[in-house]
């Protein structure tokens, strides 16, 4: 378990929900539809204070994990309003304990911002997903504007110290981690965007390409 | 419209509290590198403060990404004006002159993402 990142965002969860007034208003439509799409067993990972519970379609079976306990605590209250099961685990997106083809849908909200060793955390997921399976991502990326994008990565080394990194490139890593891109679609700028992606069948694993 | 108007209010209130700081802490005379480079620490400052402050109720991506550009980068522009002191002479013309850039930056960066906005890759699956 990464005790770092860990540490960072159990601190970061005493203020999380202080954000969630202006979030849900503003993206909560574009989380909404990209989760119509989740389908079967569904990995939902980092999150977080639960809040995007409510974005969810009803009567999923969900599995929801975070590095953070506190984090957790906070979600446990938002389940029961759910019409669905979410059971809540604390487990390391770099170290899952599923085995493999375990899920059909995974489902990340601004994660792939946050995780240290994306593509590990990312072959992890293609790794936990049944061939054919999908994961669908609402995160944020660094822009392609010139102006913009030098910003980001000027002041990633400050935000990430207690946030996210603002300049990954997830897009590509999610290609990188084996997956296809089957939508990419801009929901703020070229910042913020839903991703969709499929483990294809073929059962090549890149996992497993240097054994 | 609440977010509307709020992301307009949120960007002339980043460039006035920048062209305030800026003009305080750079006078005229002093080395135009070292004044952009205190104009963009300046900015950076302000937008990260006041940008937080103001996320809650405006949204972190809305607020943040035209705070960044309007504190940093008007930040070293407001530095250098005040470095050879090319205008804007009193403070309330300088306050004038940083709102004005804000709202500028909140509006061509509604109209950018007007254009981005949309799906990019769609295999049809």
């Amino acid at each position: 378990m990464d005790t770092r990142t860990q540490r960072k965002w159990d601190d970061a969860s005493r203020t999380f929900d202080l954000f969630s007034f202006a979030e849900d208003r503003r993206l909560g439509p574009g989380k909404r539809k990209l989760f119509e799409k989740i389908q079967g067993r569904t990995l939902l990972v980092a999150a977080g204070t639960g809040n995007d519970f409510k974005f969810l379609p009803p009567g999923l079976e969900v599995t929801a994990i975070d590095i953070s306990p506190k984090m957790l605590a906070k979600a446990a209250r938002k389940t029961a309003a759910y019409d669905g099961t979410i059971e809540l685990l604390q487990m390391d997106v770099c170290e899952l304990a599923f085995p493999s083809a375990s899920f059909d849908t995974v489902a990340t909200v601004c994660t792939f911002c946050s995780v240290p060793r994306p593509i590990v955390g990312l072959r992890e997921l293609h790794r936990v997903l049944k061939p054919g399976g999908q994961i669908l991502m609402f995160e944020h990326v660094r822009s392609a504007i010139g102006p913009l994008g030098i910003l980001m990565d000027f002041m990633t080394p400050i935000v990430s110290r207690f946030g996210p990194e603002i300049n990954r490139d997830t897009v590509g890593n999610v290609q990188k981690a084996g997956f296809r891109l089957r939508r990419v679609e801009n929901v703020y700028l070229d910042v913020l965007k839903a991703i969709e992606a499929v483990k294809d069948g073929s059962g090549w694993d890149p996992a497993n390409r240097a054994a | 419209m609440f977010f509307t108007i709020g992301d307009y209010i949120a960007g002339a209130l980043i460039g006035i509290v920048t062209a305030l700081a800026v003009r305080v802490a750079v006078s005229p005379g002093m080395d135009m590198v070292i004044a952009i480079l205190l104009g963009l620490g300046i900015g950076m400052l302000v937008h990260l403060l006041v940008g937080l402050l103001l996320s809650p109720l405006l949204g972190m991506f809305e607020t943040m990404m035209p705070a960044a550009l309007t504190g940093m980068y008007g930040g070293m522009l407001f530095g250098m004006r005040d470095s050879i002191a090319a205008g804007s002479a009193t403070l309330r013309a300088a306050a004038t002159v940083g709102a004005l850039f804000g709202l500028i930056v909140v509006m061509a960066m509604k109209m950018y993402d007007r254009v981005l906005r949309g799906t990019v890759i769609d295999t049809g699956e």
